[in-house]
């Protein structure tokens, strides 16, 4: 059979390398590679259900597995396999690179390095979807954090120092616990291998204080990338001083990680702690949601805003995997590929609000709708669907977890609803203020959306509205995911 | 008379110094050229390295073998010296570093004054490090020490005219006696309470002295006395002026070779003898619980200093404005590193160690190889000196920063396989030793700062402009400095440091051969006890 997965992990390193070194036609070839790695993308999705058939396997399609250690105390393979989970993420992944190269087409400070650096961070991002071994899962977990630190650190804005060295100080110990954690799991379950599926063997074997350990660091790992409240004081800096290409891959893809690792290295290997633990994440959650949306009331800079959002919808994501149901899985899954699109696409609109202003402040625009209506427009789509308009995105996914935390919690369902009541008045409020009345602080010639940024725009609107009426799409592929079908408690 | 099969053995040994012996002699006679010594010094360390990797087992040298096979990893019997699998690598390990910096230094001035005394004492010192990694006696041991360290204080001394220099000799002789005196004491006391100095007869009584005081407070004296070769804090303050102060290829040698004689004495003192006794070896081939069970003492007393020595090595490091200064902080913290290994002491930490040790001669000898090389195209010795070189020196910064990411642990290099295997072998052993894992990786973690900062001057600031050389006559006496090839760099140094650089990569990527070959010496080791 055809290697895949790996086939496209070569072709995004080698995009990347030809990238670094192809000066003021790096553009081009990272457009190509985006278009090719989308096209594998494809690929995956369209044998996806023939190949498990076909090979009649049930835990992991497209798997390879290579030795590259072997001691006879630990074991760990190049080991590579995607289940629908991770399917959906990396289909996120190819049209997130894809809009990000489109929307800084003309990006003329040191092209060659950006168009890499944003080319790495994806191949970190799909190293880490299609990784089944501790050490490579966290090679490329760490792989992310370089390229990401350098796109704040030298593309970003006044304070991008400062920003970059939080960002990279908090996602880096983040990860050293995340590390103790998976070492750990490996050695205290008297495993050798670092194979996920022998881990998932022997991890139950583990005793029940070590599980709650082990669930609890890989959760302060994967939970500060969320980011959970009290550690989420990195991202609104990050997203402000970020330049819009950081800001989208910051938003749509890196935080999603700390999302598929809890659900694939935490919850899917240690079912066993979860009782245990649950009261915590149900907390942190709930914190999060109501940190994320009343802050986000008292942001002025649009980016900050929408930066707050993001603790709030991530936040939900979190309580649908605490759940810990089918329906919150489902619904955990969902909302990280919804808020990947609606929140690029509202990065992209600030970053064009800024060029074209020359402020992202909300209080200091007004009336831009008669001046930039392709770009009000756009902005209005975003924030409809951010706060769940139906038939757009974020409807089925915020329906769905919703109705599983009221089967699983009850009326403990009222903190996320009234949240997002919340979340819709700042997003109603900012339009307002935004968009319509007469207009303010706008310059004498405002463009409206330049062609490039407008075609991702469009890319990321029109994803939004065909799985917003066609959420199937991806349910059927997320419901595919042995995790998934773990049964109602 | 001895016969020639006799003396087989000790190859590498002779090789060296009658290549030191022709050095000198070749000085007196007055052909004082110091590419020629370099030539002389990298040749015979690259000869007496075959040998050496040929009786370490690898196959296709087996031609050149001159340790019958049958006396490797043998069960001591009891003599002065033993030949195991993992002295023998730690004897390619120092041979190793010896060639690197012999090489590096080919590139100095050709007239340089006291040349022959460096290549002559760099080798000298490296016989004496080779002896340390087959001794399996205490009086043998700390004797080879001893042929080091006295080689080492004339080599950081051997510019004569530099003060710094003469003050860092100075300090690292009297330290040196004090740590020698330590030792033998320790040897003494242990010698009153077992009635021998051998590691064998050592390991065989260990549990049935009647001085167990007598032993507890030999092997504390010995820690002491090996603590300051290692640079452990609180034995470390030593090493930052020394490495500092002496001319920056014998810092290379220092950091990446003649400290690390220190961690193969912490091996056989501390994990041989205690491993043999406790007959838990066997069971330890495939790892288990620490072989200090019957003591926890010790391994107390061995993770506190490895959490003392990685923490206040970075934090101190975190400081520095000097480059050497910091190299020679974070030489201090990844020794505390080695010592996890050796407060673990299961056959998996002694590879992690090992494999430590192995790295640092790319990573941080490599580094202070290229510092002096900067040093020679006019780069100062602060941190900031560095701004902007990324730009100029290219490659050189690259070779530089992958060095330095080595360093820090960043995965695909070296220097992150030997941290990953040293933690994931601490994790293993449970207990205690998860403490000790976790306070290397938070380490690690800081440590990431002090390195980025290297790499943020180099890459991301920008150089001040050179000021333009003031017209006037030139300075009397002076002349131009000659303009080396390769880069300024001189072919010698720049082949060393692409050396060191390629096995940073090739060894992080693929690592497989060369951890399965510390492994399996790492458990004869244990097995055998020495």
């Amino acid at each position: 059979m055809f290697p895949v997965l790996s086939a496209t992990l070569i072709l995004l390193l080698v995009g990347t390398l030809l990238t670094f070194v192809a000066g003021e036609r790096a553009r081009w070839v990272a457009l190509v590679t985006s278009f090719a790695f989308l096209g594998l993308a494809a690929v995956l999705l369209y044998d996806f259900s023939g190949f498990a058939v076909a090979h009649g396997i049930e835990l992991f399609v497209y798997p390879e597995t290579y030795t590259w250690i072997s001691l006879p105390w630990m074991h760990i393979d190049y080991a590579v396999g995607v289940d629908g989970i991770s399917l959906v993420l990396i289909l996120l992944t190819a049209f997130l690179q894809l809009a990000t190269v489109i929307y800084s087409w003309n990006e003329s400070k040191k092209p060659g390095a950006w168009f890499g650096l944003v080319l790495l961070t994806c191949l970190g991002c799909f190293g880490v979807f299609v990784a089944l071994d501790v050490l490579l899962f966290f090679l490329f977990w760490e792989a992310v954090l370089v390229p990401m630190f350098f796109i704040i650190g030298y593309w970003g804005g006044p304070r991008r120092r400062y920003a970059a060295l939080k960002f990279f100080i908090y996602t880096h110990v983040a990860s050293i616990v995340m590390l103790v954690g998976l070492l750990v799991l490996v050695f205290y379950s008297g495993s050798t291998s670092f194979d996920f599926q022998s881990l998932q063997a022997t991890a139950g074997e583990l005793a029940v204080t070590a599980q709650v350990f082990v669930f609890l660091a890989l959760f302060f790992g994967f939970g500060v990338k969320f980011p959970i409240v009290p550690f989420h004081t990195w991202l609104p800096d990050a997203h402000v001083e970020a330049p819009t290409g950081g800001s989208v891959l910051l938003a749509g893809l890196l935080l999603k990680l700390g999302g598929y690792g809890l659900i694939r290295w935490a919850v899917q290997l240690l079912p066993g702690a979860i009782p245990h633990v649950q009261w915590l994440l149900y907390a942190v959650a709930f914190a999060s949601i109501i940190w994320g949306s009343v802050v986000s009331l008292a942001q002025r800079d649009l980016k900050r805003l929408v930066a707050f959002s993001s603790i709030n919808h991530m936040g939900i994501v979190l309580l649908a995997i605490a759940l810990y149901s089918s329906l919150g899985l489902l619904a955990a899954v969902l909302l990280m590929f919804a808020h990947g699109i609606v929140s690029a696409l509202l990065f992209m609109t600030a970053g064009t609000v800024h060029h074209s202003t020359g402020s992202r402040d909300i209080s200091k625009l007004g009336g831009m709708t008669p001046r930039t209506p392709v770009l009000a427009t756009t902005i209005m789509i975003g924030s409809l669907a951010s706060l769940g308009l139906p038939a757009l995105i974020s409807f089925p996914a915020e329906f769905i977890a919703l109705q599983a935390t009221w089967v699983g919690i009850g009326y403990w369902v009222l903190v996320p609803l009234i949240a997002l009541v919340v979340t819709a008045g700042f997003y109603i409020w900012m339009m307002q203020r935004m968009l319509f009345g007469p207009p303010r602080g706008l310059p004498e010639k405002v463009d409206d959306v330049p062609r490039h940024e407008g075609m991702a725009m469009g890319i990321l609107v029109a994803l939004t509205v065909v799985y917003g009426l066609l959420p199937f799409l991806l349910v059927n592929l997320i419901v595919s995911s042995p995790v998934v079908g773990i049964p109602f408690p | 008379m001895v016969s020639l099969v006799g003396i087989a053995p000790w190859s590498p040994e002779i090789v060296l110094v009658a290549a030191a012996l022709l050095v000198f002699l070749l000085d007196t006679v007055g052909v004082k050229r110091s590419e020629l010594f370099a030539g002389l010094a990298s040749g015979a360390a690259a000869l007496a390295l075959l040998f050496v990797v040929a009786d370490a087992g690898f196959a296709p040298f087996a031609l050149v073998r001159t340790v019958d096979p049958s006396a490797v990893d043998a069960a001591p019997a009891g003599g002065l010296y033993a030949f195991s699998s993992l002295g023998l690598l730690f004897q390619a390990i120092f041979l190793l570093t010896a060639f690197f910096v012999a090489l590096a230094s080919a590139s100095r001035p050709s007239d340089e004054k006291g040349s022959a005394i460096f290549h002559g004492l760099l080798l000298i010192a490296t016989t004496g490090m080779l002896f340390v990694a087959v001794a399996a006696d205490l009086v043998f041991l700390v004797l080879a020490i001893e042929v080091t360290s006295i080689a080492t204080y004339l080599m950081v001394g051997y510019t004569r005219r530099d003060p710094r220099s003469l003050e860092a000799a100075m300090k690292f002789y009297i330290i040196g006696a004090l740590s020698t005196a330590l030792s033998f004491f320790g040897v003494s006391l242990l010698y009153g309470a077992f009635h021998s100095t051998s590691l064998v007869a050592l390991s065989g009584a260990l549990g049935g002295t009647t001085q167990p005081t007598l032993a507890l407070l030999g092997f504390g004296f010995l820690l002491v006395g090996l603590g300051f070769k290692v640079t452990a804090v609180p034995f470390h303050a030593w090493a930052v002026d020394v490495y500092d102060g002496a001319p920056t290829d014998v810092s290379a040698f220092l950091a990446g070779g003649s400290k690390k004689i220190g961690v193969f004495a912490f091996f056989l003192v501390f994990i041989g003898p205690i491993a043999f006794f406790d007959a838990r070896g066997a069971h330890c081939l495939t790892a288990c619980g620490s072989v200090y069970n019957f003591h926890p003492t010790l391994a107390v007393s061995l993770g506190v200093l490895a959490i003392l020595t990685m923490t206040i090595g970075n934090l101190l490091a975190l400081m520095q404005r000097s480059m050497k200064r910091m190299l020679a902080y974070s030489s201090i913290s990844q020794a505390g590193y080695m010592l996890i290994g050796i407060a673990v002491g299961t056959a998996p930490a002694l590879a992690g160690a090992t494999l430590q040790v192995f790295a640092h001669v790319f990573m941080k000898a490599g580094a202070f190889l290229l510092v002096a090389g900067f040093a020679t195209i006019g780069i100062g010795p602060l941190i900031d000196d560095y701004r902007g070189l990324g730009a100029r020196r290219p490659k050189a910064s690259v070779a530089f920063a992958l060095m330095l990411l080595s360093l820090a642990g960043i995965p695909l290099t070296v220097g992150f396989v030997s941290k990953f295997i040293l933690f994931s072998a601490a994790v293993q052993a449970q207990g205690f030793f998860l403490v000790l894992a976790i306070a290397g990786l938070l380490n690690s973690a800081v440590s990431v700062f002090y390195y980025a900062r290297v790499l943020k001057v180099m890459f991301m600031d920008r150089a001040e402009p050179v000021p333009a050389p003031l017209p006037g006559p030139p300075v009397a006496g002076g002349s131009e400095p000659a303009v080396l090839a390769a880069g300024g760099f001189g072919y010698g140094r720049a082949t060393a440091i692409a050396l060191a650089t390629i096995a940073i990569v090739v060894f992080g990527i693929y690592p497989q051969p060369l951890i399965a070959a510390f492994q399996s010496a790492a458990e004869h080791f244990v097995l055998t006890g020495a």
